[in-house]
């Protein structure tokens, strides 16, 4: 993902600057200064130059109209430029004898005599590299908090350039402060930004608010930061999980999230263990479960493709992104996200998902995927991911591609017991790439495969093509029950061909009516994110025929 | 006010013959007497004795907002109730409180003549000093060991909390043979060297041979101008922090048997930071003092400036009932049927020239930040009444205000 910035609205706003400058005045001259500088700090020019940082989400925690929570990685390497205004005394015996007691001073005769110097210093050429932690509600306001130390490298060109010895001490100092005005001072200052834009009766009210919300956003990430998600196999979600809640303390982490989108969660899951029938209805979500050794896989891989296909548009964004939404309901409930346990949960649970995924066919719903993987990668690697993420169905959280590279190489060990499971898996599972493509006619009828070679090229009618493929392998699927895998699926085969045309048609329409649902996320993709362009155009063709047996 | 324990230890060197202001470091302590004369803060409250010849102490009590005060001992090798005067109804207020001293005569010179305690005692002489600065628990310390005639070390330390490294030391070894003076000095904090040395010529700096017939032959010019002149130089370094500093300077200072205005005019250059200094001191009066310094910084262009000025105030005219009024007329005057000549009335006012009931001292300088202090005596009590006016803040002008009040005996 991607954003734009709006960079030089920011930069024209007049007002934004004087405001700007006054409030980094106030940061600046707040704490005691070095007895090296004998005036205050005036912010004399302060330009945010043409270059808008690069952020990157790595992870989003809460996402709502009114909130959001997220973490970003930020690398700026602009033409910003600060120009500070102060004196600074240029004898250094005299700020020698400044903090010393008179009665052991050498008593110097002219020696100390000062010196002061008005200097205006130019910082430039910063470089910045930080984790950021953003947690914006419209009732608190917008909160920053840095979980690394953000500042990479700062030239500082002031009047005594010349002069080494102070030259290298301005930079030290200077150095040491803006790191404590980024870490302390920033997150505190675009808190009182933010009241004054969204909320400005809490901006009335007394200081020590905002400072308390610098503590609590500064101390608790640092404490317990969301260990690299990498490591834990079974364990991402929880250790995402475990992170936000010890952000928010345990305390917020319900309200963080929408009680109804959890109660419904708690439903689904608890549909999934109970033999339920009913399917709560989630907006813009659309449901997937794993159907295990021996169930209706080929009822199940039609309802299963349509949300794959319509994700592997963004796919060629470069980064490989895996979702797998929120495991608060797991949070909640003592889910447990291991592999197995959801893997016991998926094969016991396969029969309601049937008719849960009948079920939600009936119209007026939207739905949009809920589980996705947009990891372009292999499909045996894929699948137990796909897997792993359907394991951890309710969690809403998105880590990066590089953050689930691991997880991968730890979860393919696993898999090896898995291994019918996998091929089944990734007989359905449309994410597959060129190796997968020459396993396919081995897996797969060939009336399947036909269809399939023309790459398209083209957003639009590549999800027509998907569709009449869908629709052409289920009915291939249904009627050649000799696939490889069918073996463990026998039951399927012996479900009637009555009760599958009717399946048949009712998939079709579903499809159909993803396609259209998807045609609309894709433009309002391309409506709200501006960037979403930029991934239609990039789609890569290669992924998504392999998709599509 | 010069603390009582400053008055002792100038004492002491006194007794032994040492001369404190044949140092660069003194260099300027004329104008430096006139134009940064401190001002009291509070109520300050200074009980001290010289107990006995060789032991002094003193208390003090004082309270800005918070009480505080301070122990402070003082142990001298020699005896120095021959020296000073201690009681504070005696002590005579100008060698106390005068700013404007004229310069004291050359340690070779009065070394010839020997100390008043005799040369042994001189060359082992001691001064051990302490005080305890009660509720900060800060400490400081003082010896002053005279190793020779011409040699002396100081080593003084502060051992506070506050302090970096739990406190500082600074060593100073002093060498000192009249016609010039050496100075030495270390210290724990930045591991600060220092060396500075003055040589003096002109005036009693010169051979009494070469200068008596000089003096003849020139008489009418020596009459107008004559002093000594000082010039030196001193040099720090900071071994850890990498700092220095360097400055020279020279002087002119009439002497005291000078027939004319005395006067005192110095002038330091700090060639490292651009900063030349003119101080300029002079009695203008019998009672009055005057001190300039202009400033002026060829790096920076930046100038400073400051005037003071020392006023002796003789006691108020006693109100005795014989000499106010109609004078009564004697026996013999009556007789004769005229009135007696006033010349015998007022001669006894005119008696005692020393006798001073206080000084007036201000000082004002480039920002118009005056200071002010009065200074006198009360029976037996020392006071120092004074206050720091700031003019640009005209709201609260009055930025400190104090009184100290100090007997001893």
């Amino acid at each position: 993902m991607a954003f734009n910035f709006n960079w030089s609205p920011l930069t024209a706003d007049a007002d934004f600057y004087s405001r700007a400058r006054d409030l980094l005045t106030k940061a600046l001259n707040k704490s005691p200064k070095p007895p090296i500088i004998v005036d205050d700090i005036l912010v004399d020019e302060l330009n945010l130059g043409n270059v808008p940082p690069d952020l990157e989400i790595l992870e989003i925690g809460d996402l709502a109209e009114d909130r959001f929570r997220g973490i970003f990685k930020m690398t700026y390497s602009g033409d910003a430029y600060l120009t500070l205004k102060t004196r600074v005394q240029a004898n250094p015996l005299n700020t020698y004898l400044h903090s010393k007691p008179s009665f052991t001073s050498p008593k110097p005769l002219a020696a100390a005599s000062s010196l002061t110097i008005p200097i205006s210093i130019t910082l430039s050429e910063i470089k910045l590299s930080a984790f950021i932690i953003l947690v914006f509600s419209k009732q608190k306001g917008l909160t920053l908090v840095f979980r690394n130390d953000p500042l990479e490298s700062l030239k500082v060109s002031s009047t005594f350039d010349s002069i080494q010895f102070v030259r290298d001490y301005l930079q030290r100092t200077i150095e040491q402060k803006l790191r404590d005005l980024m870490m302390n001072e920033l997150p505190a200052i675009i808190h009182r930004l933010s009241l004054q834009l969204w909320c400005p009766d809490q901006a009335n009210k007394p200081g020590e608010y905002p400072a308390d919300e610098v503590d609590e956003k500064g101390v608790d990430p640092f404490i317990s930061p969301p260990d690299d998600p990498v490591d834990a196999n079974g364990n991402l979600l929880d250790a995402n999980a475990l992170s936000e809640l010890t952000l928010q303390g345990a305390g917020d982490a319900q309200s963080l999230f929408s009680q109804k989108n959890l109660l419904r969660l708690a439903a689904l899951t608890d549909s999934h263990r109970t033999l339920s029938l009913f399917t709560p209805g989630i907006r813009d979500v659309v449901f997937r479960a794993w159907t295990g050794h021996g169930d209706r896989s080929e009822a199940m891989t039609p309802a299963m493709a349509p949300p794959s296909l319509s994700r592997t548009h963004s796919l060629p964004t470069g980064t490989s992104t895996t979702y797998t939404f929120s495991d608060t309901s797991s949070a909640t409930q003592g889910y447990l996200p291991s592999r197995s346990a959801s893997q016991i949960n998926l094969n016991s649970t396969s029969p309601g998902r049937a008719v849960g995924t009948s079920s939600r066919s009936r119209p007026g719903r939207k739905k949009k995927t809920r589980v996705v993987n947009l990891r372009r990668s292999k499909s045996q690697v894929d699948s137990p991911i796909e897997t792993e993420t359907e394991s951890e169905t309710g969690s809403d959280t998105i880590s990066e591609g590089p953050f689930s590279e691991p997880l991968m190489t730890s979860s393919i060990p696993e898999m090896e017991d898995e291994d019918d499971l996998v091929e089944s898996l990734a007989s359905k599972l449309h994410f597959t790439n060129e190796e997968k493509k020459s396993a396919a006619p081995t897996n797969q009828s060939p009336l399947s495969q036909p269809p399939l070679v023309p790459g398209p090229s083209e957003h639009t009618s590549s999800i027509a093509k998907a569709l009449e493929d869908a629709s052409k392998k289920l009915s291939v699927d249904t009627g050649l029950p000799k696939r490889p895998q069918a073996k463990h699926e026998s039951s399927s085969d012996s479900s009637s061909v009555i009760l599958e045309q009717a399946w048949i048609m009712k998939m079709a329409g579903e499809i159909a009516r993803r396609v259209y649902d998807e045609k609309n996320r894709q433009n309002n993709n391309s409506n709200n994110n501006p960037s979403g362009g930029v991934w239609e155009e990039q789609e890569a063709p290669p992924t998504y025929e392999a998709a599509i047996h | 006010m010069r603390e009582f324990m400053d008055y002792v230890h100038s004492a002491f060197y006194e007794a032994t013959g040492w001369n404190r202001d044949n140092s660069y470091a003194a260099l300027n302590s004329t104008p430096d007497a006139l134009l940064e004369f401190p001002t009291p803060r509070g109520l300050r409250l200074t009980l001290s004795s010289l107990s006995s010849p060789n032991f002094a102490t003193s208390y003090e009590l004082g309270s800005v907002g918070v009480v505080d005060g301070s122990i402070s001992y003082l142990y001298s090798s020699v005896p120095l109730r021959v020296a000073i005067e201690s009681r504070s109804e005696r002590i005579s207020l100008p060698s106390l409180l005068r700013a404007y001293r004229p310069l004291a005569p050359l340690t070779e010179l009065k070394s010839k003549t020997s100390a008043l305690t005799g040369g042994q005692d001189v060359a082992k002489s001691s001064l051990l000093y302490g005080r305890l600065y009660l509720p900060q628990s800060l400490l400081e310390a003082l010896v002053v060991k005279r190793i020779s005639p011409a040699l002396q070390v100081q080593f003084s330390a502060v051992s506070g909390a506050h302090l970096r490294n739990g406190g500082t030391t600074v060593g100073l070894a002093q060498y000192d043979v009249g016609r010039y003076a050496l100075e030495g000095l270390a210290s724990s904090d930045g591991g600060l060297l220092g060396f500075r040395g003055v040589y003096n010529f002109g005036g009693d700096a010169e051979p009494p041979k070469v200068a008596a017939p000089a003096e003849n032959g020139n008489h009418p010019e020596r009459e107008r101008i004559y002093g000594r002149f000082s010039t030196g130089g001193e040099i720090y370094y900071g071994t850890l922090n990498k700092s220095g500093g360097i400055s020279l300077g020279a002087r002119f200072a009439t002497l005291p048997s000078h027939k004319g205005t005395p006067l005192a005019a110095t002038l330091t250059v700090n060639p490292l930071m651009g900063t030349i200094s003119a101080n300029y001191a002079v009695v203008a009066g019998k009672h009055c003092s005057l001190a300039t310094r202009m400033e002026f910084n060829v790096f920076s262009y930046e100038s400073s400036w400051a005037v003071g000025t020392e006023l002796w105030r003789k006691p108020l005219p006693r109100l005795v009932d014989d000499n106010y009024g109609l004078p009564k007329r004697s026996l013999e005057s009556k007789l004769k049927w005229k009135l007696d000549d006033p010349e015998p009335i007022k001669t006894p006012k005119d008696g005692d020239p020393e006798e001073y009931a206080g000084v007036l001292k201000a000082r004002m300088d480039q920002n118009l930040q005056i200071g002010v202090l009065w200074e006198g005596r009360i029976k037996s009590l020392l006071f120092s009444l004074g206050s720091g006016i700031d003019l640009r803040k005209t709201d609260k002008p009055f930025r400190t205000l104090g009184l100290e009040i100090q007997f001893s005996s």
